[in-house]
C-alpha cells in the first residue's frame, strides 16, 4: 500500500467513526458534506490524479472511486437508522389523546318536518307526480264548494274552521289544490302538495290548530281504485317499509265517491295493527264535472294524509305539539335517525 | 253509537262472535271503535258516517251484517220490521187534529194510547238500555228509546191529559217561550221547528219534548209522536237553542221516512206485552210528501273499471237486494230502485261504492296507474326554496317551523295584519305578517343566546300571501373548544356574508343598502336588502331595548328576505368563465379615510379603476388608535390582480394599483 492509498484509508476511517458518532440527521449531512461534497475529503484525493505517473492513475482512481462508495454506503445506512429513530421520537412526542373531543364548525339541523317531506317528495316524485302548492290563507269556494261539500256541512261552522271573512278561510285540507288545477289543467294530471292547514280546534297531544298534510291526486282515462290501491301501496312501502300492506275501509267525504279510509299493517310495526293514516278514494264526479272534466271518459283518486303522523308513527313522538313548538332539544335527535324509520 | 250484542241478535241469526260482528261492519263503513263488557255481555260501540243515518239502529246494522255475510239469516223479528210490522192490527180510534204548517215537515204520525200506567220498566228493558249506559226513566219513557235503538226513529210520549186536542207542526214566533224537559227556558225565534197545540209550542221538532207535556208518574193517556223532519232544520234549530240529542243526532242525518208508523206499532206490540190492558189506537198519520221511488241505472261494466275489480251480474243483483234496493237486470245493467232510507246514494258511482263495499274493498288489487305520464317532481320555484333552506342549514343554521297564527310583538313586520274573525286566544288572533316575530319567539325558548335559526314558510298581509326566509342568530358562531375558547360572535357581518352566500346557493345575488329605518332594528346596524335594485328584505341587528323585552341575548342578528320577487324572476343563467393560468400579484393598501366614506364606495372606484384584472378585493384590517386623527380608520385592503395573457411585471402592477389609490383622492382617502 502506498502512501496515497493509506491516506486514502485514513480518510475512510475518519468518516467512519465520525458516522459511528453521529446521532442527528443534520451530522450526518455534515458529514456528507465534510468527505463526499465538492470540497470533501475523498473527493479532493481525486484532483492529485493529475500529478501521478501515467501507470499509477487506474489504481489510485479505482481507489478513490472504491473509498467513495464505502463512505457512501455506510453513510446512508447510518442516516437511515437515525432518520428512523428521529421519526420514532417525533411520533413518541407528537402523539395525541385520541378520546380528546373532536372539534367542529358549526352545523344547521332541517327540521323533521322537513325532512319527512322531503322524502313524501321523493317517493310521489318518483311516482310520477308534480309538486304544487296553493295558498294557505284560501277562498272559501276552493276549501269548500270546489270539493262537493254541501252548504250546510258543519265542518263550515266558525268553530270548526277560522274564516277572515265571509269568502276566505284558512284553509282545512289541501284537497283545495284540486279546484285551481282543475282550472288551469286539463287531464290527464298527476299532482301532490305538502302544506300547512288549519281547524279551530282545542289543542293537546293530539290535536293542534295548525299541522301538515300531503295530498295527492290525479286524473286519467281509467283511473279506478286498484290503481289507488296500488300507488298507496307503493308510498306507503317506500314511507314505512317494504312488509307494509295497504286495507280500505269504507269511510264518506264529501270529495270522493267510492270514499274510503286507508290503514297500512306491517309485521314491524305496532305489533302487526292496521293502523289509519288518511282518506282516499275515486275523486267525486260532481267536482270533475264542476271543471268541464268528462267522467265518462276521465276518473282520478285522490288521497291525503297527516305529515306529522308519518314521524309519529316511525318514531314514537307522542306529542304532536312539539313539532311546531321548536325546542331543538326535540329536533336535534332526528339529525342521526333515517328517515325511513324502523324499515 | 253503541249497540249491544244481543240486541243485534233479537235481528240477525248469526254464528259471527262480536269481534267478527265488529269487524264485518268495519269492512262495511261502520267502524268498530271499541268492543266493552257491560255485566258480562259484549256491547259494540259503532261509529257510524254522516251520511248513513241508516245505520243508526239495530236493524240498519243488521241489515248491512246479512247484506255482507252469506252465513246470516234474518229473524223473524227482522222480517216483520222489513214488512213495517203491518201484521200488527189496532182499532181506529177518536180522531185527532194533526196540521202540518212548514215543508219542514214531510210526516207526522199521532198515536193515541190510553189506559196505561206509568212505572218502572221490566227488567229485560231496564237491562237493554243499561247497557248501553242510558238510565231508565219510567217504562213509556224507555219504550220509546228501546224502539229508537231498534229501528232508528225518534219517538216521543206526550201526556193526553197535558196536551190539547191538536197538534201544529210549525214554526215558532218570536218570543214564544218552551220549556223543554232537561228543564231550560227558552226564548224562541222565528224559524225554528216546533210541535204545538192549539196554542203554545209543547216540544222542539225532532230535537227534545216539552216539560209541561211530560209524561209522569200519574200518566194514564199518552199521544205517541212519530215524525219525519227536514235534516237541516232540525239543525239549525237544535243547535240555535243549544240543544243536542239522540233524536236530533238521527234527524240530522236521516232517518227513514217510511218508517213513521212502522216504529208506533213496534212500540204499541211491545207496550201491549208489558201492559196488555192497554188500549191503542190506529194513529193519525199525515204523510204530505211521501218519498219517490228513484231509481237509477247502473253499468256493471263501468262499475268493474271503477273498482278496479270485476263483480258480476249476479252477485251485484245479490248486494243491492240484501241491502232492500230493488233491482231489475237489463244485460250488463241493473235499473236499481233505491229505498226510502238511503238518501245518501244520487248517481251511478254512489251504487258503485254499494257494490265494492259489499264486493269487499280487500279484493281489490293493487296496480300502478298506467296511462299517460308527466315528468314528475319538484321543480321551479318549489325546488329553489328547498334548495334554499339547504344552504341555511348547510350554513350551520338549524331549521324551525312557526305557527302562522300568533299574537301580537314588536318584531311584527309595518304591513297590514289579517286575522280569523273568530280567533280562540289572543295568541291566534293575526296571521303572521313576518317570520322574525315568531322566530324571536323561538330563539328565547332555546336560550337566547347561542342560537342560529332559519325557517322558510307563509306570511300574510292584507290581500296578499308570500313566501319569505329569515335568519336569526346571536352568541358563539361555533361552540367553544380547546382551539379557541373564546368563538368568535355573530354579528352583522356574519350574518350578511351568510343570507348572501344561502342566496348565491341558487344563483340569487342580494345587494345591500344602507338607509333602512325600520324600527325593529339598531338605527345605526341595519341595512335594506335589494335584488336588482328592488328592496326585498331586511338584515340587522335587533333593537336592544326590543331584543330585552323578547328576553334575547344582547346583540341578535336578524334577517328576513320575501322570495316573491325572485321567484317572478323565473330561470337564471349560470354564468361559466374562463380562468387564466398565469400568476396572479397581489397588492395590499393601507388607505387613511374617513369613516362617514362607506367602504362599498371605495370597492366600487377601485373596481372600476382596475377593471377586470381585479380578480379579488378584500378588507382584511380596520384600524382605529394612535396615528388615526378621530372621526377617520385606517382600512387595509387587499387586491388580487391577473391578466388572462400573460403575466404582470411589478411594474404594471403597481401602476395599476397607484392609478385606483388616485381614484380615491376625491374621498379625501390618502395612503399611510
Amino acid at each position: 500500500m502506498n502512501a496515497a492509498e493509506q491516506e486514502i484509508q485514513n480518510a475512510v476511517r475518519e468518516a467512519f467513526s465520525a458516522l459511528e458518532a453521529a446521532t442527528t440527521t443534520q451530522q450526518i449531512k455534515e458529514i456528507e458534506q465534510a468527505f463526499l461534497g465538492k470540497s470533501g475529503q475523498i473527493v479532493q484525493f481525486a484532483k492529485r490524479m493529475g500529478a501521478l505517473p501515467k501507470e499509477e492513475r487506474p489504481a489510485f482512481g479505482a481507489a478513490v472511486n472504491g473509498a467513495k462508495q464505502e463512505v457512501q454506503g455506510r453513510l446512508d445506512a447510518r442516516a437511515a437508522t437515525i432518520l428512523e429513530a428521529e421519526l420514532a421520537r417525533q411520533f413518541e412526542e407528537e402523539a395525541i389523546d385520541v378520546t380528546m373531543p373532536g372539534r367542529r364548525t358549526r352545523r344547521g339541523n332541517s327540521h323533521i318536518l322537513h325532512q319527512t317531506t322531503l322524502r313524501i317528495k321523493q317517493v310521489l316524485s318518483g311516482l310520477g307526480f308534480v309538486y304544487e302548492e296553493g295558498p294557505e290563507l284560501e277562498e272559501f269556494r276552493y276549501n269548500f264548494d270546489a270539493l262537493n261539500y254541501p252548504p250546510d256541512h258543519p265542518a263550515m261552522d266558525d268553530q270548526d274552521t277560522f274564516y277572515v271573512s265571509d269568502d276566505q278561510v284558512l284553509r282545512t285540507q289541501c284537497t283545495g289544490l284540486q279546484g285551481r288545477v282543475f282550472e288551469k289543467t286539463a287531464p290527464p294530471l298527476r299532482v301532490f302538495t305538502v302544506g300547512r292547514t288549519f281547524r279551530n280546534e282545542a289543542v293537546d297531544r293530539t290535536h293542534n290548530h295548525t299541522f301538515h298534510q300531503v295530498d295527492c291526486f290525479m286524473v286519467d282515462e281509467g283511473v279506478s281504485m286498484a290503481d289507488l290501491k296500488g300507488t298507496l301501496g307503493a308510498f306507503a312501502r317506500a314511507m314505512f317499509g317494504p312488509e307494509v300492506t295497504v286495507r280500505f275501509r269504507p269511510d264518506f267525504f264529501p270529495f270522493v265517491e267510492p270514499g274510503v279510509d286507508y290503514a297500512i299493517s306491517s309485521p314491524k310495526l305496532f305489533g302487526g295493527r292496521w293502523v289509519e293514516l288518511g282518506g282516499a278514494g275515486l275523486i267525486h264526479p260532481n267536482i270533475l264535472e264542476r271543471y268541464g272534466i268528462d267522467t265518462e271518459r276521465y276518473s282520478g283518486f285522490a288521497f291525503g294524509l297527516g305529515v306529522e303522523r308519518i314521524p309519529m308513527m316511525a318514531y314514537g313522538v307522542d306529542d304532536l305539539r312539539n313539532f311546531l313548538e321548536n325546542d331543538l332539544r326535540f329536533l336535534d335527535q332526528f339529525q342521526r335517525q333515517p328517515i325511513r324509520g324502523l324499515a | 253509537m253503541k249497540i249491544s250484542y244481543s240486541l243485534l241478535k233479537t235481528l240477525v241469526n248469526t254464528s259471527l262472535t262480536a269481534e267478527a260482528l265488529g269487524d264485518l261492519l268495519t269492512m262495511a263503513g261502520f267502524e268498530l271503535e271499541e268492543i266493552e263488557t257491560v255485566n258480562g255481555a259484549p256491547v259494540l260501540d259503532i261509529k257510524v258516517m254522516s251520511n248513513r243515518g241508516d245505520g243508526l239502529s239495530a236493524f240498519g246494522l243488521a241489515r248491512e251484517i246479512l247484506a255482507k255475510d252469506g252465513s246470516s239469516t234474518p229473524t223473524d223479528l227482522y222480517r216483520r220490521a222489513a214488512a213495517h210490522f203491518a201484521d200488527v192490527s189496532l182499532p181506529v180510534g177518536p180522531a185527532f187534529e194533526v196540521r202540518i204548517e212548514t215543508p219542514s215537515c214531510s210526516r207526522f204520525s199521532a198515536m193515541r194510547i190510553e189506559n196505561v200506567t206509568n212505572g218502572p220498566s221490566p227488567d229485560w228493558l231496564s237491562e237493554a238500555l243499561l247497557q248501553i249506559g242510558q238510565r231508565p226513566i219510567s217504562v213509556l219513557v224507555d219504550l220509546t228509546n228501546y224502539v229508537m235503538l231498534e229501528l232508528g226513529q225518534p219517538l216521543h210520549a206526550f201526556d193526553a191529559d197535558r196536551l190539547g186536542d191538536t197538534i201544529v207542526v210549525r214554526e215558532a214566533r218570536d218570543g214564544e217561550k218552551l220549556t223543554t224537559l232537561n228543564g231550560t227556558e227558552h226564548t224562541l225565534a222565528a224559524g225554528q221547528l216546533m210541535i204545538c197545540d192549539a196554542v203554545r209550542p209543547v216540544g222542539v221538532a225532532g230535537v227534545m219534548g216539552g216539560l209541561d207535556t211530560e209524561v209522569h208518574e200519574g200518566t194514564h193517556r199518552i199521544v205517541l209522536e212519530s215524525a219525519h223532519f227536514l235534516n237541516r232544520t232540525v239543525r239549525k234549530t237544535r243547535k240555535q237553542l243549544g240543544l243536542n240529542t239522540e233524536a236530533s243526532y238521527r234527524f240530522e242525518r236521516s232517518v227513514d221516512p217510511n218508517g213513521v208508523v212502522s216504529a208506533q206499532r213496534r212500540f204499541a206490540e211491545l207496550l201491549l206485552a208489558i201492559q196488555p190492558s192497554a188500549q191503542v189506537f190506529e194513529a193519525t198519520d199525515l204523510y204530505r210528501l211521501p218519498a219517490s221511488d228513484l231509481s237509477i241505472s247502473l253499468r256493471l261494466i263501468r262499475a268493474s273499471r271503477l273498482l278496479g275489480m270485476s263483480i258480476s251480474v249476479e252477485e251485484a243483483a245479490r248486494y243491492f237486494t240484501a241491502l232492500g234496493f230493488s233491482i231489475q237486470i237489463e244485460g250488463e245493467q241493473l235499473a236499481v230502485t233505491l229505498p226510502s232510507w238511503r238518501p245518501d246514494i244520487v248517481r251511478e258511482e254512489d251504487l258503485v261504492e254499494e257494490l265494492g263495499r259489499i264486493h269487499g274493498y280487500e279484493q281489490i288489487p293493487e296496480t300502478l296507474p298506467s296511462g299517460t305520464s308527466v315528468l314528475g317532481g319538484v321543480w321551479g320555484r318549489y325546488a329553489a326554496t328547498d334548495r334554499l333552506i339547504e344552504a341555511a342549514i348547510s350554513a350551520g343554521y338549524s331549521q324551525v317551523i312557526n305557527h302562522s297564527l300568533q299574537g301580537t310583538s314588536p318584531l311584527d313586520a309595518a304591513a297590514e295584519r289579517v286575522g280569523p274573525r273568530n280567533p280562540s286566544s289572543p295568541d291566534l288572533a293575526f296571521l303572521r305578517n313576518g317570520l322574525l316575530s315568531g322566530m324571536a319567539v323561538t330563539a328565547r325558548l332555546n336560550g337566547g343566546r347561542d342560537v342560529h335559526l332559519a325557517e322558510v314558510g307563509r306570511v300574510f298581509t292584507a290581500g296578499k300571501e308570500s313566501v319569505h326566509l329569515c335568519l336569526v342568530s346571536n352568541g358563539d358562531l361555533h361552540v367553544p373548544d380547546r382551539a379557541s375558547e373564546t368563538p368568535p360572535k355573530a354579528d352583522f357581518f356574519s350574518l350578511k356574508a351568510d343570507i348572501l352566500d344561502i342566496f348565491l346557493a341558487v344563483g340569487i345575488e342580494l345587494d345591500l343598502a344602507a338607509g333602512s329605518r325600520d324600527p325593529r332594528f339598531h338605527p345605526g346596524r341595519q341595512a335594506r336588502l335589494t335584488r336588482n335594485g328592488q328592496e326585498i328584505g331586511v338584515i340587522g341587528e335587533i333593537h336592544p331595548t326590543v331584543a330585552n323585552e323578547l328576553g334575547l341575548a344582547p346583540r341578535t342578528l336578524a334577517a328576513e328576505v320575501s322570495l316573491d320577487a325572485i321567484f317572478a324572476e323565473g330561470d337564471a343563467e349560470l354564468p361559466l368563465k374562463s380562468f387564466a393560468r398565469f400568476p396572479a400579484v397581489r397588492r395590499d393598501i393601507a388607505l387613511l379615510v374617513s369613516k362617514a366614506v362607506p367602504f362599498a364606495e371605495i370597492e366600487g372606484r377601485l373596481r372600476r379603476s382596475i377593471g377586470p384584472l381585479l380578480e379579488r378585493l378584500w378588507l382584511f384590517d380596520v384600524f382605529v388608535g394612535t396615528g388615526i386623527p378621530a372621526g377617520s380608520h385606517s382600512l387595509g385592503i387587499a387586491l388580487v390582480m391577473r391578466k388572462p395573457d400573460g403575466s404582470f411585471t411589478d411594474e404594471e402592477a403597481n401602476q395599476l394599483r397607484d392609478a385606483a389609490v388616485a381614484e380615491l383622492a376625491e374621498l379625501g382617502a390618502t395612503m399611510r
